[in-house]
C-alpha cells in the first residue's frame, strides 16, 4: 500500500464507522428491517435503480439519480476545495458559506440582468461569481495580514454580513423580481436562457455542464499544488510559516492568494447552484453547502483528489438521501453522517495508533516500542 | 423615552444570559490553552437535552441535566483534542455538525421536526423594592439565572485573577510546560477547564429553551455559539470582557427588535437585513481597530506534549 493511500485510510474506516452509527440509530428509533431498507434506498437513490433497470432496461433510471448525486457532488467539490486551498496556506476558510451567497447572488444578477451571446453569457456568470467570491474572502485575508483578526472569527462575522445583507435585504428588497402576472415570486429575476447551464443528457436527468466544471476546477487545483511553483510556495508557507519565510518565500501574497482562490471556488459553486438548478438567487439560500465544505475538506485530507472522492460519496448520499425520506427517515440523515464521519477524521490520530498497533502485532520481528 | 430606555434594558437582560454563559464557558476553555469553536454544539446540546429533562422532572433540574449534556459533548472535544493532541479547530467543528444533524434526527424521532412539546419555564423573580420604580423596574421579573449571569463574570474574574488555582489555569494556556515542571498535571488542569466549558455553554443553551423559550426548537441557538466565540475574543479572553461584549450584542440585539416593533417608519429608511448585520459589521471593526494579537493565550490551539520542549 503506497504511502498516499495510506494517508486516506482513516478517512474510509471514518466513513464507514459512520455509516454503521447512523445504521444503528435507525434501527433504534425505527426498526432494524426499516434500518436495512433505508440503505437500500438510498444506494439505488444515490448510484441509480439498478435492478429495476436490468428489468426493464430504461436509461433514466440510472440517469436521473446519478444526475442528481452529480449535481450535489459538483457543489461538494467546489466548496470543499475551497476550504481545503485555504488549508494548504495554513488558513482555516470557515467562510465558504458567505463567499458562496455572494457568489450566487452575483451570478443571478449577471444571468439576470446582463444580455449577452450564448456561449459568453456563462463564462461571464461564473466569472463574475467567482471574483465577487475572492474579493468577499479577501476581507478576511486583508483583516489577518494588516491587524492580526482570526481568519477563523473574520469569516465567520462575515458569513452573517453576507447571509444579512443579502437574504434579508437585497433579494427581498432592491433585487427582488418584480412581481408578473399575479403570482408572488421569491428571489431574484429568473436568469435568461444563454446562462442557464446546458444539461448534458436533456430531459431524462438534471446532469449539467456543472458537474464538468467542478472536475476540471479540480484538476486545475490540483496541478496548481502539485506541479507549479507557487503551488508548492504556497503549501511551504502553510507547513511553516518561518521556515518558508527563511527560504525566502513571499509568504503573506501566497496567504492572500490561497485564501481569494478560496474564495472564488466557494463563488463559483454559488454560480454552479444558480446557474445550473436554481435558475435565480432563491429566497434564501437554505442549504449549508459552505459549511459542508469545510467536513469534505477535512474527510477529503484537503487534497484535490481526496476532496473530489469525497463529495462524490457524500454527492451520492444525498441524492440517495431524499429517497430514504419515503421510508420516513429524516432528510438530514446524510448530514448526520457528514458531521459523524468529521468527528471520526477528527481522531485520525486515534485510528493511527490503532492501525500500528495491528502492524504491531502482525509482525511480531519489529523492534517493541518503548 | 424612559419607557423605551426601559424596555431595551429589560430584553437586553432577557437576551444577555445565554450569551454570557457561552461566553464565558469559551474563555474557560481558551485560557487553559484549548480552542473550542464547538461552544455552538455544546448550547445546541444543553438546550435540547434540558428542553427533554424539563418534561419528566421540575425544569431547574432540567437545566442541570442540559449543562451536563454540554458537557458531555464537550468531553469528546477533551478526549480528541488532549488525549490524542487531534487538531482543535476540527473537533470543534465536528462537534457542532454532529450536534446540528443529531438534534435534528432526534428531534424527530422523538418529537416533531420544529420542536418540542412545551415545558413549564423558569420562574421569574420579582425582585421586591425595584419591582415599582420605573427603568429600574426592568431589572426585575427576570428568570433566577439571569442575576445569576450578572454575578457569575465578576466571580470568575476574581478566581482567575487571585487565587492559586486561575493562576494555574491561565500558566497552562500560556505555557504548559512551566506548569508541568511544577509537578501539575497539564491534561487534568486542560481536562477540567474543557468540561468547565462544556458545562456553562450548555447552560447558556439550556437558558434558551427553559427561560427565553418554552421549549426546544429547531434551530436553537441559531448561531448563538459562534456570537459567543466572537464576544470571546472582543473581550480579550477576559471574563469582564467577555460579559462587556456579550452585553453588548444582546443590547444590539434588543435594540433591532426594539426599532423594529415601536418605529416601523425606520425600517423604511434602513433596511432589516443592514439593522441584522450591524453587529457583526460592527465585531468586525473593533476587531481590526484593536488588533488582537497580543492578546490571545500563547499556547492557545497547541497539543501539549510531555517530550516536546
Amino acid at each position: 500500500m503506497g504511502e498516499k493511500w495510506r494517508a486516506a485510510v482513516p478517512s474510509i474506516l471514518s466513513v464507514l464507522l459512520a455509516l454503521v452509527v447512523c445504521w444503528i440509530a435507525i434501527a433504534l428509533t425505527r426498526d432494524v428491517k426499516i434500518a436495512g431498507e433505508a440503505y437500500l434506498q438510498m444506494l439505488y437513490g444515490g448510484l441509480g435503480q439498478w435492478p429495476r433497470y436490468l428489468e426493464v432496461g430504461d436509461g433514466a433510471l440510472l440517469a436521473r439519480p446519478l444526475g442528481e448525486a452529480a449535481g450535489k457532488a459538483a457543489l461538494l467539490i467546489l466548496t470543499g476545495l475551497s476550504v481545503a486551498v485555504a488549508f494548504k496556506a495554513g488558513l482555516f476558510n470557515i467562510g465558504a458559506q458567505g463567499q458562496m451567497v455572494v457568489g450566487s447572488l452575483v451570478a443571478a444578477v449577471v444571468g439576470a440582468q446582463v444580455s449577452a451571446p450564448g456561449p459568453l453569457h456563462i463564462p461571464m456568470a461564473l466569472l463574475a461569481a467567482a471574483l465577487a467570491g475572492a474579493a468577499w474572502a479577501l476581507i478576511a485575508a486583508a483583516l489577518k495580514l494588516w491587524r492580526g483578526v482570526h481568519e477563523v472569527i473574520s469569516t465567520i462575522m462575515l458569513n452573517w454580513v453576507a447571509v444579512s445583507l443579502v437574504d434579508n435585504w437585497l433579494v427581498v428588497g432592491p433585487l427582488r423580481a418584480a412581481a408578473g402576472s399575479g403570482q408572488s415570486v421569491s428571489g431574484t429575476a429568473e436568469i435568461h436562457a444563454t446562462a442557464r447551464l446546458p444539461r448534458l443528457l436533456g430531459d431524462i436527468s438534471r446532469l449539467n455542464l456543472g458537474f464538468v466544471v467542478a472536475l476540471l476546477v479540480a484538476l486545475l487545483v490540483w496541478v496548481w499544488l502539485n506541479r507549479t511553483r507557487r503551488g508548492f510556495e504556497t503549501r511551504a508557507a502553510g507547513l511553516g510559516a518561518d521556515a518558508a519565510r527563511a527560504a525566502g518565500i513571499p509568504v503573506k501574497q501566497r496567504a492572500a492568494e490561497a485564501m481569494a482562490m478560496a474564495g472564488a471556488l466557494a463563488g463559483m459553486a454559488g454560480a454552479v447552484l444558480v446557474l445550473g438548478t436554481e435558475f435565480r438567487y432563491p429566497g434564501v439560500l437554505g442549504a449549508p453547502y459552505g459549511f459542508d465544505g469545510i467536513a469534505i475538506a477535512l474527510i477529503g485530507n484537503s487534497n484535490p483528489l481526496g476532496v473530489t472522492l469525497t463529495a462524490l460519496f457524500f454527492g451520492a448520499l444525498r441524492a440517495g438521501g431524499t429517497r430514504m425520506q419515503l421510508l420516513g427517515v429524516h432528510k438530514s440523515f446524510p448530514e448526520l453522517i457528514q458531521g459523524l464521519a468529521l468527528l471520526f477524521v477528527a481522531g485520525r490520530l486515534v485510528w493511527l495508533a490503532l492501525l500500528r498497533k495491528r502492524r504491531a502485532v502482525a509482525a511480531p520481528a519489529e523492534v517493541p516500542r518503548a | 423615552m424612559l419607557e423605551i430606555l426601559e424596555a431595551l434594558l429589560f430584553s437586553t437582560l432577557d437576551a444577555a444570559p445565554a450569551l454570557i454563559f457561552a461566553t464565558l464557558g469559551g474563555v474557560l476553555s481558551e485560557r487553559a490553552g484549548v480552542v473550542n469553536v464547538g461552544l455552538e454544539g455544546q448550547m445546541r446540546a444543553g438546550a435540547f437535552v434540558a428542553a427533554v429533562a424539563a418534561l419528566y422532572m421540575p425544569t431547574p433540574l432540567g437545566v442541570m441535566v442540559g449543562m451536563v449534556a454540554g458537557a458531555a459533548l464537550a468531553s469528546i472535544h477533551g478526549y480528541l483534542s488532549i488525549r490524542w493532541r487531534s487538531d482543535q479547530v476540527v473537533s470543534g467543528m465536528a462537534i457542532n455538525l454532529v450536534a446540528l444533524a443529531g438534534g435534528t434526527f432526534l428531534l424527530e424521532a422523538l418529537y416533531s421536526p420544529n420542536g418540542t412539546p412545551p415545558i413549564a419555564q423558569l420562574p421569574r423573580w420579582k425582585l421586591p423594592l425595584i419591582h415599582d420604580v420605573p427603568l429600574l423596574r426592568a431589572l426585575s421579573d427576570h428568570p433566577g439565572l439571569a442575576y445569576l449571569a450578572l454575578v457569575l463574570p465578576f466571580i470568575f474574574h476574581a478566581v482567575l485573577n487571585h487565587t492559586a488555582m486561575g493562576l494555574r489555569l491561565r500558566a497552562v494556556g500560556e505555557k504548559p510546560h512551566a506548569v508541568a515542571t511544577l509537578g501539575l498535571s497539564v491534561p487534568a488542569l486542560r481536562w477540567g477547564a474543557v468540561l468547565g466549558g462544556g458545562l456553562l455553554a450548555g447552560l447558556g443553551g439550556a437558558v434558551l429553551s427553559t427561560a427565553v423559550l418554552d421549549r426546544f426548537e429547531q434551530h436553537t441557538p441559531a448561531g448563538l455559539g459562534f456570537m459567543a466565540l466572537a464576544a470571546m475574543v472582543f473581550g480579550r479572553w477576559t471574563p469582564l470582557g467577555a460579559f462587556g461584549a456579550a452585553s453588548f450584542f444582546a443590547f444590539g440585539n434588543a435594540l433591532r427588535i426594539g426599532l423594529a416593533s415601536s418605529a416601523p417608519q425606520i425600517l423604511e429608511v434602513v433596511p432589516q437585513g443592514f439593522l441584522l448585520a450591524l453587529p457583526y459589521l460592527l465585531t468586525l471593526l473593533l476587531l481590526t481597530i484593536q488588533g488582537q494579537r497580543s492578546s490571545a493565550p500563547a499556547a492557545l490551539g497547541t497539543p501539549y506534549e510531555q517530550e516536546s520542549r
